[in-house]
């Protein structure tokens, strides 16, 4: 098995898996080649993300990055979120087969798209 | 969370080794090392092995000894069937008739033959997954000179009217057809299904150690008297011509073991998949909502039970049961980024939610009712974590909040 620990974990014990009733920005993006799914919706009050959700379809990297990237942002500023990278995502979860790696990719697209709509919709950020 | 409990569901990828066929190949890997073609005493010993096991294995599927080739296993069987065949037979057509839901060597093989000119039909399976003899019919061309359709499917074990065809081929024989042949994959139903060659009517048959409790390495091809292929390995005169290389006589030898032991328990075994699949299918179908069966419901093997899980992307339910330590398969693959959801699923007709979603469970003659029980209850608690996640999941996007999950507020 060539996942970690930190891996199985999110798996089996996935962190902040749902969908925010008021979140003020939410996306959902598609990897076009495998169909993998990721969804976001976030609360953010000043300038930071109070709370942060996660839905998530597709193998199990996607879900695992998506666990992993809600527990990374939660409490931070949008400006640290933007900076987010796929290395910090992979490295949180103790690193992915290079055929995974997809996986973590559609993780960081999906946090800049969310975060995008949020920018654009709400003047208060 | 990671247990020590184990449960094997994925007899249809392999069996372990049956410790009596274990005990029967040990002589020849150590005191009884002789290579059978030797004229000596070590190389006779290993010859009359070797002799006995081809019995065995004939015995299986009701055919003659000498019509059985002995091979690495089912994917060279494969192999050497339809290419020894086509290019046996070229003078006289290049076009093939498949089904759509073959095993990935008899695809391979043909997607080659393909790229060399040659001309391949693969006929529907249906929402049932079964192939018809009507459609075997139409399909049928004067260049037609094989036909290579699996006994028994490898992820759902719908069974195939292999029979029938054989029939329809026969009647073409009578009108003129000389060059027409009929292989079939059984690597999946023999040891399953009771298989006598000559009521079976196909003239090419391919058999794999590994699934009848038999070590990984040996496999055969039954080549019915008078049929003429091509030998792919040359070199040696082993196996009369039709295989070079010397013979691996431990595998051969535990082969024929296991070969043996499946035919008198046939049944016994058939009785005992029958039940826990039975029960599998029932305690699902209370417990777990949105599933889709896949496959014919009488018309399969006893010990494979297929099933779509909406919502769920197969390879995640699949590593969610390991790390509970339950072993099944699903046909979707996720690799190198590329989606590949069940060609088989997929030609059943399902969409691809359902196609990437679909989980094989197979039973062997050791597991237990117990197993089916730990089983069922992982499976419902994982599938409903699983959909809690899902965007897929009208559920999962209608409420705010899931409790089985962790968080921080």
């Amino acid at each position: 098995m060539p996942y970690s620990e930190a891996f199985k974990d999110h798996l089996t014990n996935p962190r902040n898996a749902g969908e925010l009733a008021d979140a003020n920005a939410v996306a959902e993006e598609t990897n076009p080649v495998c169909g993998d799914r990721l969804r976001l919706s976030l609360r953010v009050v000043d300038g930071s993300i109070e709370v942060a959700r996660f839905l998530a379809y597709g193998c199990p990297p996607t879900l695992a990055c998506g666990s992993v990237l809600t527990e990374m942002i939660q409490g931070k500023s949008v400006e640290e979120a933007r900076q987010l990278t796929r290395a910090d995502l992979l490295n949180a979860l103790g690193g992915l087969p290079s055929h995974k790696q997809h996986a973590a990719a559609l993780a960081v697209e999906t946090l800049r798209t969310t975060l995008e709509s949020g920018c654009s919709g709400l003047l208060s950020w | 969370m990671s247990s020590t409990r184990r449960v094997y569901l994925d007899h249809s990828a392999t069996t372990p080794a049956d410790p009596r066929v274990v005990a029967a190949m040990m002589p020849y890997l150590t005191e009884r090392f002789g290579n059978a073609s030797s004229v000596h005493f070590f190389g006779q010993e290993a010859r009359g092995a070797v002799d006995r096991a081809r019995r065995e294995v004939a015995g299986l599927i009701g055919a003659r000894s000498n019509e059985i080739v002995f091979l690495s296993g089912g994917t060279e069987a494969n192999n050497l069937a339809i290419r020894g065949l086509c290019e046996a037979v070229e003078p006289h057509g290049r076009h093939i008739i498949t089904s759509s839901i073959e095993h990935s060597s008899v695809r391979g093989i043909c997607e080659a033959l393909e790229k060399r000119g040659w001309e391949i039909t693969r006929l529907p399976a249906y929402e049932d997954g079964i192939v018809k003899v009507e459609d075997v019919r139409s399909s049928l061309r004067t260049d037609t000179v094989l036909i290579s359709v699996m006994l028994a499917n490898n992820e759902i074990g719908t069974i195939q009217p292999i029979q029938e065809i054989a029939a329809l081929i026969r009647q073409e024989r009578a009108q003129g057809c000389k060059h027409l042949w009929l292989h079939t994959d059984a690597v999946q139903a023999a040891g399953r299904i009771p298989i006598e060659v000559e009521q079976l009517g196909c003239d090419l048959l391919s058999l794999s150690a590994h699934k009848l409790y038999a070590p990984k390495g040996a496999g055969a091809l039954y080549v019915r008297r008078g049929v003429r292929i091509s030998g792919q390995n040359v070199g040696g005169h082993q196996e009369r011509e039709r295989r070079a290389g010397t013979e691996a006589v431990p595998g051969i030898v535990a082969f024929g073991t296991a070969a043996r032991i499946a035919d008198e328990e046939l049944s016994v075994r058939n009785s005992h998949t029958a039940g826990l699949r039975e029960r599998l299918e029932s305690t699902v179908a209370e417990r777990v909502p949105d599933i889709v069966f896949n496959g014919h419901p009488d018309r399969r093997l006893s010990h494979i039970s297929n099933i779509s899980f909406r919502f769920i992307e197969g390879q995640s339910l699949l590593i969610s049961l390991d790390l509970e330590g339950i072993a099944v398969s699903t046909g979707s693959a996720c690799s190198s980024g590329t989606l590949e959801p069940s060609p088989v699923i997929r030609a059943l007709g399902r969409n691809d939610e359902l196609a990437r979603g679909s989980i094989r469970f197979s039973f062997g003659k050791d597991n237990t009712v117990a197993d089916v029980g730990y089983l069922v209850d992982v499976l419902s608690r994982v599938a409903e974590k699983l959909r809690s996640l899902s965007p897929l999941n009208p559920k999962a996007m209608a409420s705010r909040r899931f409790p089985q999950t962790v968080g921080r507020d």
